[in-house]
């Protein structure tokens, strides 16, 4: 019993090093220069993978990896700081989450163009395998050397933060970088340098825990998300709590993973949900913490109002005429894969405009609605009433409550923590569908109905085999007019609600209650000073978004005739980020146009290079850096520059004030 | 808009005699540093109180503190006859507080209009149905905008109502802000530095533009211009880190000898 402890806790403190040499990375990353790296965990990837091309390399070997792949990772960094990082210095914090987000695809695809998509081996040398007896208990070298390396390491992090003068500029610029420059230091040069550091730290945590986990291009991918939670959980910008976060994540995981198999996966989103309803700036953060930088938001293009909405008629007509091409000029598949794929994102990202645009909440948990929507959508026509329409109503009247709980949790931190906090919460309902039996074992009490017990979700294989247009055709009166088929008849479901969903929000938008929420987004403090509650107003509008990202998942779970686990993939709340982005932020229209252009880009893509997503993260990277402002940006900024010569040109008619869209 | 003044209940505020704003015992610490340092303030109705001292004096801090952004280490706030020291900022502007601020804040992106409209349809904000209040277009709501354009002609700002309030001029956002302010319909209404940064004329001008339209309202003013606060104010209260050096009439404040010493510098 005791032994067994004793290798759960250094199991947990091997773990617990390498988070602490992730987070550390990130964490002073984060408090000198208000970064967000996403790419961290690639950076980690990447120093594995490099590990390993020295290590089997004739004259290389372990030990010579270790120093090499470091200090390749560190220039990659040290490249990534000053070419994508520098740019954005100055705008809200969020613009690099986004960014590096477009990283993490470029450096993923990177990887498996080089070392293809197969999971490699790296051994570890022969003096740091077997096992040490010590004490009556044995020991692996392995995990020794891991948690030596690791302590080292940090201590060394430390000392150079707190006792040399290198780190003395670095925490003084994460104080005031513009004090700091007036001293006629070049501050910019300590950036690159700490954001070379900590991109090394990554690349040997992920190198010391190849020989135990593998090698793989996923594997960025899974501790990205476990860093950041200990990140947050420690404070943002805290090297200590990076520390204890990391140990401490280390440890309680792999004990939970033996004791408390429930809550394995579960209970570092929980611990950090906790600390931060308690302790909103994390463990050892600085409560006085505040970002700087505001979102951009687009406005109206340069099309009159009449004309606009010419253009809407004529894009709603075409694509409802768009089945009679089926078959004829295009085949089927484009239009009930791709048009409806395209049609239901265009509504997710829509949803998260609403919160993210208007209400200036950058959710990363949104998937968490879709997902949800989805699962309940499904499971409806599966066990109640075989009715789409009604199970699509009673998975976003499943979402509408399930929104207002998490916002109202969630809202009250505020920024970068808003969209951890978001993100705990995804995670969480992500683990359910492989944890039914546990949870329902949890539920098994006398005093709790059983109707409260989770049915059947089958985990990663997901619930398939639904009939898409299940009480659409053969009712009543719908049966007489079998003018489009089947899957035609699940196309005008979707066009349909994608339709009028945007109409709703339209709606909404040009009502008092969206106009608030154009006030809280212009100005939060003037809009809380004319008298408004701007957290209650936040907190409806990620209510209305939650809605309708819920319709959005269910309607993709019927195009697809099931659904699974990936509905719930943190990758995806990425995703949809991307594309509400993409096209503009603070509009209606701009989100589905990026969604439209995402997948269009995608399929264009497709056929040519199977590195589409590198490409598509290339093209993104240049979007956050050169057109914040999104797709719906451009035809104004491309008039502005041509109509505006030096003589003065055309008078150029100002830019109409309100949102043109909802201003009407 | 005066007459608009029963929707929020400032008819049941009382009798002269009553004070609209009561402060007991302010004290706002940030670590060892006391901003504000037991400050007790009573403003009757109708008054015009400036509120003047050093930089660093604590001035902005106990706007803070009275309008709910910051909440007192110790001491109360009353306003209006009832305790509003646990409430938010919109409670107290629903209550008929209002406030500007050092730095102009108002809706840059939004037009003119909107920004007044906005701060109108707070005003109004009892009367709406939920339905009304999600999906009613507010072009519709004809009380609104008509308090919205009365407002605009006030401050003049009619003809630039179309502008986005960005592009407007210093001059012209700190109208604005005197026009969002007024929209709200407040009793009580607290400027920071009305006038930083202005001209003579635009401070004389804007200085104008605060007697006529708010001159039937509380007033609570604060100002680094000495020789404007002792022209327009009923009484001055001299603020000294964080506490109050002297309190009355311009006259007594301008001969009190600590204020001399302290922020007149003995030159007067």
């Amino acid at each position: 019993m005791a032994s067994a402890l004793v290798e759960q806790l250094l199991n947990g403190l091997t773990i617990g090093m390498v988070y602490v040499l992730l987070a550390a990375g990130l964490s002073v990353v984060f408090g000198v220069m208000d970064v967000i790296n996403f790419a961290h965990g690639e950076l980690f990837a990447l120093g594995a993978y490099f590990g390993y091309a020295v290590a089997t390399v004739d004259g290389g070997g372990f030990w010579a990896a270790l120093v090499v792949a470091p200090l390749a990772v560190a220039v990659v960094g040290a490249a990534i700081e000053r070419y994508t990082v520098r740019p954005l210095y100055g705008r809200n914090p969020l613009y690099h989450i986004l960014l590096t987000f477009g990283l993490v695809l470029v450096l993923k695809d990177g990887i498996e163009l080089v070392w293809g998509p197969r999971p490699k081996e790296l051994s570890a040398p022969a003096v740091i395998s077997g096992t040490v007896e010590a004490f009556g208990f044995t020991y692996p070298r392995y995990s020794l050397f891991v948690i030596g390396i690791g302590a080292v390491l940090a201590a060394g992090t430390w000392l150079a933060l707190n006792h040399t003068r290198y780190g003395l500029v670095i925490r003084a610029g994460s104080m005031d970088r513009e004090m700091v420059t007036y001293l006629g230091i070049d501050i910019d040069r300590y950036y690159t340098l700490v954001f070379a550091f900590g991109a090394a730290l990554a690349a040997i945590a992920g190198l010391v825990l190849a020989p135990r986990n593998g090698v793989d291009p996923g594997m960025g991918d899974s501790v990205i998300i476990p860093a950041f939670v200990v990140v947050v959980l420690g404070g943002l910008g805290s090297f200590r709590g990076a520390v204890v976060g990391g140990l401490g994540v280390g440890v309680v995981q792999t004990v939970m993973r033996s004791y408390v198999p429930v809550l394995e996966g579960l209970v570092v989103f929980l611990l950090m949900i906790g600390v931060l309803l308690v302790r909103p700036q994390g463990l050892f953060g600085d409560p006085e913490f505040e970002e700087a930088g505001d979102l951009f938001t687009a406005s109206g293009g340069v099309l009159t109002d009449a004309r606009r909405r010419q253009l809407g008629v004529a894009v709603v007509a075409l694509l409802a005429l768009a089945p009679l091409g089926s078959g004829v000029l295009y085949s089927p598949f484009l239009l009930n894969s791709l048009f409806v794929t395209v049609l239901t994102w265009a509504l997710f990202a829509l949803s998260l405009d609403f919160v993210m645009g208007y209400a200036g909440l950058v959710s990363l948990g949104h998937v968490l609605f879709y997902g949800v929507g989805a699962y309940v959508t499904v499971l409806v026509v599966m066990h109640a009433v075989p009715s789409v329409v009604l199970a699509l109503l009673v998975g976003v009247a499943i979402c509408l409550p399930l929104a207002w709980v998490i916002g109202q949790l969630s809202i009250r931190v505020a920024g970068v923590y808003f969209a951890m906090i978001t993100l705990g919460f995804a995670e969480l309902f992500a683990q359910i569908p492989n944890k039914v039996t546990q949870i329902n074992a949890l539920l098994a009490t006398p005093w709790l109905p059983t109707w409260l017990r989770l049915p059947a979700l089958r985990g990663n294989r997901g619930l398939f085999g639904i009939d898409p247009v299940y009480g659409l055709t053969g009712g009543p009166g719908v049966g007489a007019v079998q003018v489009v088929g089947g899957v035609d008849l699940l196309y005008y479901v979707v066009l349909a609600a994608v339709v009028g969903s945007y109409l709703l929000a339209r709606r909404l938008m040009q009502a008092p209650f969206g106009s608030v929420l154009q006030g809280i987004r212009e100005a939060e403090q003037r809009a809380e000073f004319v008298g408004y509650d701007v957290t209650a107003y936040k907190r409806r509008a990620f209510v209305v978004s939650g809605g309708l990202a819920g319709l959005a998942g269910g309607l993709q779970a019927l195009a697809d005739g099931g659904v699974s686990t990936s509905y719930l993939a943190w990758i995806q709340s990425g995703k949809v980020i991307v594309m509400t982005m993409l096209g503009g932020m603070g509009t209606l229209y701009g989100p589905m146009l990026g969604a439209g252009a995402f997948f269009g880009v995608k399929e264009f893509l497709l056929p040519v290079t199977e590195q589409w997503q590198g490409v598509l993260g290339v093209l993104f990277v240049l979007f956050v850096i050169f057109v914040p402002e999104g797709l719906v940006s451009i035809p104004a900024t491309v008039q502005a520059r041509f109509a505006g010569g030096p003589s003065g040109g055309t008078p150029v008619e100002e830019p109409d004030p309100v949102d043109r869209e909802v201003g009407d | 808009m005066a007459a608009d003044a029963d929707a929020h209940g400032s008819t049941t505020i009382g009798t002269a005699d009553d004070p609209v704003l009561e402060t007991r015992g302010l004290v706002k610490r940030f670590g060892e540093l006391v901003a504000v340092d037991d400050v007790s303030l009573r403003i009757p109705r109708g008054e015009v109180r400036s509120v003047i001292g050093p930089n660093g004096a604590g001035k902005t801090t106990l706007f803070d503190l009275i309008t709910g952004v910051l909440a007192p280490t110790e001491g109360s706030v009353r306003f209006a006859g009832a305790d509003v020291t646990g409430l938010a900022p919109h409670e107290r502007v629903a209550r008929g507080m209002s406030r500007s601020f050092q730095l102009t804040d108002v809706f840059g992106g939004l037009t003119v209009r909107e920004n007044v409209r906005l701060a109108a349809q707070a005003a109004r904000d009892d009367g709406f149905s939920p339905a009304d209040w999600l999906l009613r277009p507010t072009g519709s709501f004809v009380d609104v905008l008509a308090d919205a354009e009365a407002v605009l002609e006030r401050v003049d700002l009619a003809d630039r109502a179309g502008e986005r309030a960005a592009t407007l001029a210093y001059g012209d956002r700190r109208r604005l802000e005197i026009g969002i302010v007024l929209a709200t319909d407040p009793d009580l209404v607290l400027l920071d530095e009305p006038t930083a940064g202005m001209s003579r004329e635009e401070t004389a001008a804007t200085m104008a533009l605060v007697g006529d339209v708010l001159a039937d309202r509380t007033l609570l003013l604060i100002e680094h211009d000495v020789d404007l606060v002792l022209d327009v104010s009923d009484r001055v209260t001299v603020l000294d880190r964080g506490s109050v050096l002297a309190s009355g009439t311009p006259a007594e404040v301008a001969a009190d000898d600590d204020v001399q010493a302290a922020y007149l510098g003995g030159s007067r």
